[in-house]
């Protein structure tokens, strides 16, 4: 009857890995399926007969300026989010919900300039850092009912599903472990042989200095040996670096679709000081085991993408307002006005308020009928 | 003067005419009577003083004879005085002396009364003696709804006889039981006669017990002063003696002291082997109380588990006592955090937990295998669907 449950079992039944986890093939298909869609659709709005006969190819957004674009708008809600203070968290459930929007919206059908911040505001919801609606529209200069429009469009594709697993948290665990690693004190793992806390700690000062490619601050001491103070610095260092990793690079590509946040913030680590985090790895991992090649190798290839990143690849100014002329011209035209649709869809269709004027005016004739026979004809009548 | 002179006009005599019509009747007839001069008895409570204090028979009054006793037999219920209990009875039995009843009675069974009101007597007689043959106990019967049944039927049978219904009939079954079941009620009597005795002596015993220990410790205390005395004696002729005054007066003391510290073993064995003889005795007292039902302990409920058999193993790492991190140890010393009973280490057992949940699920692998069997089921759902769809058309049809 007892079953075990490992940290593993319950990833697996969170929503993240249910339904928004994908290999990289299978979200380049699912991607180009959702494009090929608008295109298709595209065709049949077109104003020119031309392109709806299929004469002419038309003039939409390539895949991949569709998907620059919406990388340009989670860059937009990281900077709004900040802008307001927010806690990093809700920065990132908002740019995981934009992404998972986009996975079965095409941009020509919601262009994101209209969606982002909606998901901006549902986001501080499910992350409980709530603004007022008329505070956050005031805030950022729009119509609080333009935020609102696409609210329901957007759960639906988000398929209710609002929680993002994040690596913020588990980054700090890892932070408390080190420092205590730091200070001789270690949880020893079954199956791993730590050697002793004094051990490991002397590894952790003798480990050897971050290379040039690491991204953390610390610089190692030119002349004295490594103390336990400068360790403590130099694992807060490579933490705040992991952060900021996390931050940026990880939030604007695709590791969180494809890797676990556990393996995106070791990546993240790996990529701040590498020897540091090796170095954790070992205390966890059992050298027999059969996952640990595999896992290593997973967080390599993890930190590959976040490291491959460079803010470069951000569409400019000049070339998104170029890319939304384009957008402008080949949108889908039923959502243009969103606002209305979700007004009209609030108040229910316009024959029903038709049905509704009726049926008050018959029920009101009825009661004044009914009203006469039960009290007799006017009084007025019988004096006359 | 003016309490002699109501018995002129004494109730007692108008009643005892008006009695006459049940004279030599039936019990049931007889009960009549009772009743009926009860009822004369609440119609007048002059009479009813009156009642009470003369014999109906020699008409000798309490007022001149202050040590009369009253009698009733149990046979019709009429009062009357000792003397004249003696004076008609003595020769043998003899019909009652009251006028239209002439029961014959018998001297042995007159006793006096124990309740003022004759009807409750008489009850209480009729009940006693139904009891006495229905004497089954609740062990005796398979559940308590037979029991309840027999109760019953018993209090028809006491209630007949006492409210006069059907008293020949009632009479007949009863006596029927009694022949019956003689044997059966010979041994409950004798069981509850035992119970009873059982119960009396335990009594006694326990009495005795502790008259003894009073007794002892009497004695004890008794037996110390004495050898206190004595010590003293001692001391003092050896003082005489011309011993050295300090060392006889400690050594009197040691030697006192010795003896209490003999007679306070002595006392403690002994009361340690009383403790055990009355362990004994407990086990096998002759005092039992019988149809105890026999008490099963109750198993121990279990603790209730939410997870349902569900057990969280922590493959990468385990939770440390405390850890250095400054935002572990100020939240520690923060009251505000505290104070609500927040624990910091569900924080850091938190945190763990997500810096670890997912190391060990390779996305890419574990999603195009679900994928795959994703897509079987889909295509199972999808032929449903086509069914379901067929089975709208047909509705339509039709």
């Amino acid at each position: 009857m007892t079953q075990t449950l490992t940290e593993d079992d319950i990833y697996r039944t969170s929503t993240q890995f249910r339904l928004w986890s994908f290999s990289p093939e299978s979200l380049a298909a699912l991607r180009k399926q959702t494009h090929d869609l608008a295109i298709t659709r595209a065709r049949q709005y077109a104003v020119d007969a031309d392109i709806r006969d299929g004469k002419k190819d038309v003039d939409c957004l390539r895949r991949d300026e569709e998907l620059r674009l919406v990388q340009r708008y989670c860059e937009q809600i990281r900077t709004t989010s900040d802008h307001f203070k927010w806690p990093v968290h809700v920065k990132a459930t908002a740019v995981q919900y934009l992404r998972r929007f986009y996975l079965s919206n095409s941009v020509h059908t919601y262009p994101p300039k209209e969606i982002y911040k909606t998901v901006l505001f549902l986001a501080c919801k499910t992350e409980a850092t709530h603004m007022t609606l008329s505070e956050y529209a005031r805030r950022i200069s729009t119509d609080p009912d333009v935020i609102l429009a696409p609210e329901y469009k957007i759960m639906q594709a988000l398929r209710f599903t609002l929680d993002v697993r994040q690596p913020y948290r588990g980054l700090k665990g890892v932070l408390m472990e080190m420092l205590n690693m730091a200070n001789g004190m270690v949880g020893e793992v079954e199956g791993v042989d730590t050697k002793g806390a004094r051990e490991l700690q002397q590894d952790m000062l003798t480990l050897e200095h971050p290379g040039t490619q690491a991204t953390t601050p610390w610089k190692a001491p030119g002349s004295r040996k490594i103390d336990g103070k400068t360790l403590v610095e130099r694992i807060n260092a490579a933490y705040s670096a992991a952060r900021t990793l996390l931050d940026g690079p990880a939030l604007l590509t695709d590791v969180h679709f494809l890797y676990t946040p556990s393996q995106i913030l070791l990546a993240a680590l790996h990529l701040a000081d590498e020897p540091l985090a090796s170095l954790y790895l070992m205390t966890k991992l059992p050298l027999k085991s059969d996952a640990r090649p595999k896992i290593l190798a997973t967080i390599a290839a993890c930190a590959d993408i976040i490291g491959n990143f460079s803010t470069k690849q951000i569409l400019s100014k000049a070339e998104r307002a170029d890319l939304e002329t384009r957008l402008e011209r080949c949108r889908d035209p039923s959502t243009k006005d969103l606002v209305k649709t979700h007004a009209a869809a609030k108040r229910g269709s316009e024959s029903d308020e038709e049905v509704k004027v009726q049926k008050r005016k018959a029920a009101r004739e009825k009661h004044q009928k009914e009203g006469d026979d039960l009290f007799g004809p006017n009084l007025g009548g019988g004096r006359g | 003067m003016s309490r002699l002179a109501q018995p002129k006009t004494s109730p007692v005599i108008k009643r005892d005419g008006r009695m006459g019509g049940g004279a030599g009747g039936p019990d049931g007839e007889l009960h009549n009577d009772i009743r009926r001069m009860n009822l004369d008895q609440t119609q007048s409570t002059n009479a009813d003083l009156v009642a009470t204090e003369i014999c109906p028979v020699c008409k000798s009054s309490r007022y001149l004879n202050a040590s009369l006793r009253f009698l009733v037999n149990p046979e019709c219920y009429h009062k009357m005085c000792e003397s004249c209990v003696d004076r008609i009875f003595s020769h043998g039995p003899a019909p009652c002396p009251i006028p239209k009843c002439g029961r014959t009675l018998r001297k042995h069974r007159f006793r006096e009364q124990t309740f003022e009101d004759l009807r409750v007597e008489r009850e209480v007689d009729i009940r006693k003696r139904v009891a006495a043959v229905f004497n089954k106990r609740e062990e005796d019967f398979e559940n308590l709804r037979d029991y309840n049944d027999h109760l019953n039927d018993v209090e028809d049978i006491t209630f007949n006889l006492i409210e006069g219904i059907d008293v020949e009939e009632t009479e007949k079954r009863f006596e029927a039981y009694k022949q019956a079941n003689s044997r059966e009620i010979e041994e409950n009597a004798q069981m509850a006669a035992h119970e009873k005795q059982s119960f009396t002596q335990q009594q006694k015993v326990e009495r005795h017990q502790a008259k003894q220990r009073r007794e002892a410790a009497r004695r004890e205390e008794e037996e110390e002063r004495r050898e206190a005395e004595e010590n003293r004696k001692d001391v003092l002729k050896r003082l005489a003696s011309g011993a050295d005054a300090d060392t006889v007066a400690k050594e009197g003391q040691r030697v006192q002291l010795r003896k209490r510290m003999d007679r306070q073993a002595a006392a403690e064995r002994q009361r340690q082997l009383q403790a055990a003889e009355d362990a004994r005795n407990n086990g096998s007292s002759n005092f039992v109380i019988k149809g105890l039902k026999a008490k099963t302990k109750a198993e121990p409920e279990e603790p209730i588990d939410p997870f349902g058999g569900l057990r969280f193993v922590d493959s990468y790492y385990s939770l440390q006592d405390d850890y250095v991190w400054e935002g572990i140890q100020e939240a520690k010393k923060d009251v505000r955090q505290t104070a609500g009973g927040y624990d910091v280490m569900d924080y850091a057992r938190r945190s763990l937990v997500a810096a670890f949940s997912g190391l060990g699920v390779f996305v890419a692998d574990e999603v195009t295998q679900r994928d795959q069997v994703g897509q079987d089921a889909e295509a199972v759902g999808t032929a449903r669907a086509d069914i379901g769809v067929k089975d709208i058309g047909m509705v339509d049809a039709a």
